[in-house]
């Protein structure tokens, strides 16, 4: 049925009515960051699927033009949200770049290096990934990297690598591992599991302190499974998908046992709520099982009904909607309302707030360019506000900012409202 | 014929504009052959993504000399197919001319270029007190030219008029290539009141590059109620009652029980399903004033015979009504697996009239109709709910769709009241006018537009009065692949 | 009825069509004739313009004032284009309701008249223009072809809108013969606020002030200079010549003008006086000086007046040029809206002032975003075009060619305007 080679069509398994859902209005196109800063239709949503339909239909072939229109989709689903007729973008573009991987033409390697040794064979696996690192820590502690970049080295590695190292936090944690179980303090209102993610129990291990703390403050027993896995989403986004089951169902086993899981990072969030979706087969029903028990922190806390955090923190801040938060979870409104709580801090809005900072998962490896544009533009935005500090609930986002904030040499302080939850129980002051 | 030229009037764009700003290759272009009218499609020969007015000169003028039809576009969220390449040709885009240039609260006007999203020129303006009035509900991605290319209204411009009565000037690149500024910055430029001419021309007068537009000041309080009408009769009663008290609400919005359905299932606001209709009724003004006008109109509800009027002035529920309201035509996907919208306008007395009619005609072709009204202005926009799998529903659709248009100019009224004529109600054109009228139109756009090269095939019929033939001569004879588009478009 | 014989023009005959179809047919005899046509309407505007120089025929359109449909509950009106200002305001007012755009002499000044020159007055701040009313046009051509655009409802984007395009043709283009018009509900009060300025700056302060106000007026007006006094108390109390005023009127119901009244205090306060008055009827009575200023004629011969449009901020520049240039004028300004008319007494003739027009004012004008034009001049042969219409602009290219569109021969208006 493909007109234009013997190849199975990429839009072959996907659902034709999901398509027929658009009406081809155009409302969704402003709300695209792609298409904001490119203004081509082919880099919208509506644009998309256009093109995805196309090919399905045999219109047109899966050409590199029509693929990098698809590449630079950042997922952050800022489309559905602006959708009012309830188009579920994500279910079509990411069954469509999982098979428009598998059907390459071979003009290019479908997993070059950089996927194989550095995004699949590292970020999963938080030990790995700790190991990685040391030598950027050591380099860190001496200086050695602000030193590469002031001679201009940096220059010397490979572009991508180079994103990678930039991205990294200016000082990656020190904290312990987290123990297999934290009692709650008080009446003991609920039994949680926390999911603590592989880069994020890397880099951002004290927001999983953090978020324990928190939840142990707001009378949860915290339990935290150690044989948990990675949620698989940078496998699913970059089409690997049979890789990304294994791992979901590797976390089905180790979440059995609990009826709420608490997610911290919204990425890794998104995933585990949408993966009822992804495989037809016979551990479907189980999978929708942990999809249905996941909670984001902030969904939860606000569920749950938080108890007032009491430490003053004087404080101007801005909150940053993460795409897969707001986009994919649609909780926008619940960390707003926790910080409100907080004694003292003044919560400023960010001007585009529901505009992806460019990192969407692996974005900012993989397109580096259209991931600066962004996460320059969302610095521009805070900047604006006047706030000192940036609070985001997910890690790629909180990571992207940093690096921007850092490279432009601007005092920010950029965390997740969870860390100030924390601080203000805790009775402490933020570093700003 | 375009063909032979083709070839070097690309090479030469590509000159002018780089390979970044340019598209020539036919799986990038194919996005371009249609806008929100989806009914006709055809691709363009080339887009251009002009920079500046600089760029959009030298585009027309190389149009010219190659003879090649070309047409502006913004967001392509036309519902009219004002967008549609008749012809092929060069479509110039617009969304890289997105500069807000100035904004000058002083002189209460903002300069934009055309392709500023309507709602980010509100957005910039957020906190100095001053708004673009203007509000399609299409806000969100239509941008400033298209606005004025179609003369755009919103709920809001009832009370606060439509664009035209907000654009003090534009700059536009003419067909002979000239660069020319109408209007400016302050008001009253002596003669003929060429801006007027221009705003809702739908692109085939001048390709504006720039817009002077007027920022209004916001107002200091909102009243925004729901009236709440076991039948759609005593809604319209209302709503003829309170415009004929000489109130004017700044938004005056009906939704009858269909669309409520939808709308419920779409963002779960509370509607009571039950309800026959409901009037969305905004006032604005002083704060001093407003309590005393709510209370007439309350009251002009209930005699009317509301079962209940309700408030809804907490301003976080009040932004949800007015998303609601916004994204109405978007929820219809939820009740039909297509539908086709119209956009009549009737002397506002006439609204329970035609929507009698509307009940009617729906009952004769055997189709489900659902209304959300303009209903101030007296601008209807019935939803004719088919399935487009089933020819004779697709007949019995259009038929309706047409016969709703005929009774809105049977009561002294017009077949568009914001969505244009495009290519889509070309043939209601010659009911609604005479051929004289229609003469002095084909007229003025020869004056403007004498080789049609710019948007051929839009807004008058080819052969308009007295048996003038006003086809463009310069362009390719219009073709126009036909074939449709999904299960839900809007015909 | 022609309010003074227009002997402006060099008229062979007064035609007066009985009905709009009569009329068209005198324009198409004219167009075959090529015989030029000046349309005339109650009279009150023949003055502004460049002489007319081709002997043609006068075309009166004072038979044709019926309301031919007036809908009242719509808030619409259909009338034809002779029909007074006045007149129309009447059969409104039995409503309750009026078209709010200020006309001067409406006694005798038509409708069709106020649309050619686009006549405006105080209350454009708060109510826009001629242009913003008019929602239904028929008219006809210079080859009597007659012609409509827009129809009888609010909204309506069908075809090419001319009703805006013959707002200001100066009768150059159709010779309009009914009009379809939305209309408001009559305020129920409405006062005005007299705030006196010693400097320019000053009064540029408050104007300011004003267009930032939370407060919602309908009218923001500039006086200084001669000609206000005598009548002293209908414009606020004497205005010594040296002085200006800024007058803020404004209206709504008795709730909303009061609080308007001691807002507005409050945001202005400073050195000024201030004063509240002209509440109630004593208003309308305000409004018909102001908006007569441009017009009225004096005992002798119509004064010689000079419109400036300009970007509102720059307003005061000018203000203060004209002053210094000529210190006997007087001087009204719609200020919120950027527009001064300067009055000069009965002896000044366009040759003492030309000048000065041409080298500093039009130049001045046009640095602040807009232009200088002569409004009403009492010796119209005297005027060349630069001096009355100003220098050429870009658009006028694309005026001429919608000019030939309509009047391929000519014959309408032909030399008054700039072509
Ligand atoms: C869901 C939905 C709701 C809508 N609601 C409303 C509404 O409430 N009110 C309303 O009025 N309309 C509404 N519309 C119609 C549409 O959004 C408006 O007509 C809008 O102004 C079009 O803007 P655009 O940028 O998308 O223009 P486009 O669709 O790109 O173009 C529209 C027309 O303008 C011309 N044009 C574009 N740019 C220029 C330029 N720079 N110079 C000259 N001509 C130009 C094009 O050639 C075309 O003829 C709605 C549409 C949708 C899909
Ligand atoms: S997911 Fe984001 S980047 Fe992709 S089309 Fe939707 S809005 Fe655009
Ligand atoms: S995805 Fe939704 S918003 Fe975008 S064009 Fe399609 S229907 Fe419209």
């Amino acid at each position: 049925m493909h007109a234009f080679s013997a190849k199975p069509n990429p839009g072959a398994g996907i659902d034709y009515e999901l398509f027929l859902d658009c009406v081809h209005c155009g409302l969704c196109t402003a709300s695209c960051p792609t298409y904001v800063v490119t203004g081509n239709e082919n880099d919208s949503p509506r644009g998309r699927i256009y093109l995805m339909r196309s090919v399905t239909d045999g219109r047109l072939p899966l050409n590199n033009q029509v693929r990098e229109h698809l590449e630079l989709c950042l997922d952050c689903r800022a489309c559905e949200t602006a959708c009012p007729s309830g188009v579920q973008y994500g279910k079509l573009i990411e069954p469509f770049r999982i098979a428009m991987d598998q059907a390459h033409d071979g003009d290019r390697a479908p997993h070059d290096w950089f996927h194989k040794y550095v995004l699949f064979g590292l970020f999963p696996h938080p030990k790995r990934l700790r190991w990685a690192l040391l030598p950027a820590k050591l380099a860190q502690r001496f200086g050695i990297l602000r030193g590469m970049e002031k001679l201009g080295l940096m220059r010397m590695l490979p572009q991508r690598l180079r994103q990678l190292v930039y991205t990294l936090p200016e000082k990656l944690p020190s904290e312990p591992a987290l123990p297999e179980f934290l009692p709650a303090i008080g009446r003991r209102r609920a039994r949680v599991a926390l999911f603590t993610g592989c880069v994020n129990d890397v880099m951002f291990r004290h927001t999983n302190w953090a978020t324990a703390r928190v939840l142990q403050q707001n009378g949860c027993d915290v339990i935290v499974p150690r044989d948990q896995a990675c949620c698989g989403a940078i496998h699913f986004h970059a089409g690997a998908s049979d890789p990304a089951r294994r791992l979901v169902d590797a976390n089905v086993k180790s979440f059995a046992e609990v009826d709420r899981v608490i997610v911290n990072v919204a990425g890794c969030g998104a995933m585990l709520k949408d993966i009822g979706h992804h495989w037809h087969d016979d551990a479907a029903a189980d999978r929708t099982a942990l999809a249905a028990k996941t909670r984001d922190i902030n969904e939860f806390l606000d569920e749950l009904g938080l108890i007032q955090p009491e430490g003053e923190i004087n404080l101007t801040a801005t909150y940053h909607d993460a795409c897969h938060l707001g986009h994919a979870q649609k909780i926008r409104e619940q960390p707003r309302k926790l910080l409100a709580t907080i004694p003292g801090l003044k919560l400023v809005d960010l001007p585009e707030t529901e505009l992806c900072c460019g990192a969407a998962g692996t974005y900012n490896l993989t397109q580096p360019e259209m991931s600066a544009i962004l996460s320059r533009r969302k610095l521009d935005n805070i900047l604006s506000t006047g706030a000192r500090a940036v609070l985001t609930a997910n890690a790629g986002c909180l990571l992207q900012i940093a690096r921007e904030a850092r490279v432009r040499r601007e005092p920010l302080w950029i965390a997740h409202p969870i860390d100030l939850l924390d601080l203000s129980y805790r009775k402490e002051k933020p570093p700003v | 014929m375009i063909a032979s030229r083709f070839p070097s009037l690309l090479a030469e764009l590509r000159r002018l504009l780089g390979d970044d700003h340019l598209l020539a290759n036919h799986s990038e272009m194919v996005v371009y052959e249609c806008d929100g009218f989806t009914i006709e499609k055809n691709c363009p020969d080339v887009v251009c993504f002009p920079r500046h007015t600089a760029d959009v000169q030298r585009i027309v003028q190389l149009c010219n000399e190659y003879d090649v039809p070309y047409l502006p576009r913004g967001a392509g969220t036309s519902l009219a197919g004002g967008c549609l390449p008749v012809g092929g040709g060069v479509l110039i885009v617009f969304t890289r001319m997105k500069a807000i240039e100035e904004i000058n609260l002083r002189d209460r006007y903002a300069v934009v270029q055309p392709g500023v999203v309507n709602v980010w020129l509100t957005n910039a303006l957020k906190g100095t007190g001053f708004h673009y009035a203007p509000d399609p509900s299409s806000q969100g991605a239509c941008t400033i030219g298209g606005n004025v290319a179609t003369n755009s209204g919103g709920p809001h411009t009832l009370k606060y008029g439509v664009t035209v009565n907000h654009v003090l000037g534009v700059e536009a690149v003419l067909t002979d290539g000239s660069v020319v500024r109408f209007g400016g910055p302050a008001e009253d430029y002596v003669g003929p009141d060429l801006v007027g001419l221009l705003v809702g021309s739908e692109g085939t007068l001048a390709v504006v590059t720039k817009v002077w537009v007027r920022l209004t000041r916001d107002p200091q309080a909102y009243r925004t109620m729901l009236g709440i009408f076991d039948s759609v009769d005593a809604a319209t009663q209302a709503i003829s009652e309170i415009i004929g008290q000489g109130i004017v609400p700044a938004a005056l919005e009906m939704m009858d029980q269909g669309i409520l359905i939808a709308l419920e299932q779409a963002f779960q606001f509370g509607f009571p399903l039950d309800a026959q209709a409901i009037l969305l009724i905004e006032l604005d003004g002083l704060e001093a004033g407003l309590d005393e006008q709510r209370d007439r109109v309350v009251a002009l509800c209930q005699a009317a015979g509301a079962r209940e009027v309700r408030r809804a002035d907490d301003p976080k529920e009040r932004l949800k009504l007015w998303k609601c309201r916004k994204q109405a035509f978007g929820a219809i996907g939820r009740l039909s697996p297509s539908y086709c919208t119209q956009d009549g306008v009737v002397p506002r007395t006439k609204l329970p009239h035609i929507f009698r009619r509307i009940t009617e005609i729906g009952e004769t072709y055997g189709v489900r109709i659902v209304n959300v009204f303009h209903a101030g202005d007296g601008n209807i926009h019935p939803i004719v709910l088919f399935d487009e799998r089933v020819p004779s529903q697709v007949k019995a659709a259009l038929d309706a769709s047409g016969e709703i248009l005929e009774e809105c100019i049977a009561c002294g009224g017009s077949v568009t009241g914001e969505h244009g004529i495009g290519v889509e109600k070309i043939p209601f054109m010659a009911k609604l006018f005479t051929p004289g009228d229609l003469d002095v139109m084909a007229r003025v756009r020869d004056a403007f537009n004498a080789d049609g090269r710019l948007s051929p095939g839009k807004l008058l019929p080819t052969a308009a009065g007295c048996g003038a033939e006003h086809k463009p001569h310069g362009a390719a004879v219009p073709t126009v692949e036909r074939s449709h588009p999904g299960r839900r478009a809007a015909l | 009825m022609i309010a003074a014989p227009p002997k402006t023009l060099p008229l062979s005959e007064i035609y007066t069509p009985a009905t709009q179809a009569d009329l068209a047919e005198t324009v198409r005899a004219a167009y075959a004739a090529r015989t030029p046509i000046y349309p005339l309407g109650g009279g009150t505007a023949l003055s502004y313009g460049l002489a007319a120089k081709m002997p043609g025929w006068g075309l009166s359109t004072a038979s044709l004032n019926k309301v031919v449909d007036y809908p009242a509950r719509d808030l619409t009106i259909t009338v034809e284009a002779g029909i007074t200002i006045a007149e129309l305001q009447k059969v409104l007012a039995a409503e309750g309701q009026h078209l709010p755009v200020d006309v001067a002499q409406p006694d005798v000044a038509t409708l069709g008249g106020a649309i050619a020159v686009n006549m405006s007055g105080p209350r454009r701040y708060g109510h826009g223009t001629l242009r913003d009313y008019v929602i239904g046009i028929t008219a006809v051509d210079g080859r009597g072809q007659e012609f409509h655009a827009g129809g009888r409802v609010v909204k309506n984007v069908a075809g090419y809108d001319f009703c805006k395009l013959l707002v200001g043709s100066l009768g150059t283009l159709a010779v309009v013969t009914q009009l379809t018009l939305k209309v408001k509900p009559v305020p129920m009060s409405a006062a005005w606020l007299a705030v006196d300025t010693t400097t320019f700056e000053q009064a540029e302060i408050t104007l300011a002030a004003v267009a930032a106000s939370r407060t919602t007026p309908t009218a923001v007006e500039f006086l200084a200079g001669s000609g206000w006094n005598g009548e002293a108390d209908d414009i606020g109390g004497e205005l010594s010549e040296s002085a200006g005023r800024v007058l803020i009127g404004f209206e709504g119901t008795a709730a909303e003008t009061g609080w308007i009244t001691s807002k507005l205090q409050e945001e202005l306060s400073g050195p000024q006086r201030m004063r509240v008055f002209a509440e109630g009827a004593a208003s309308a009575a305000l409004l018909a000086r102001l908006t007569s200023f441009g017009c009225e004629a004096s005992s002798a011969a119509s004064p010689l007046v000079l419109k400036c449009n300009v970007r509102p901020s720059r307003l005061m520049e000018l203000v203060a040029e004209v002053r210094k240039l000529f210190p006997s004028a007087g001087l009204l300004a719609h200020a919120a809206n950027g527009i001064l008319l300067v009055r000069f007494d009965g002896t000044s003739t366009i040759h003492d002032i030309a000048k000065s027009l041409l080298g500093v004012l039009q130049p001045l004008a046009s640095k602040c975003g807009g232009q200088c034009v002569v409004w009403n001049s009492p010796a119209p042969e005297d005027l060349t075009r630069a001096v009355c219409w100003g220098p050429a602009r870009e658009s006028d290219v694309a005026l001429r060619r919608v000019k030939q569109t309509f009047d391929p021969h000519g014959i309408l208006n032909p030399g008054r305007f700039i072509y």
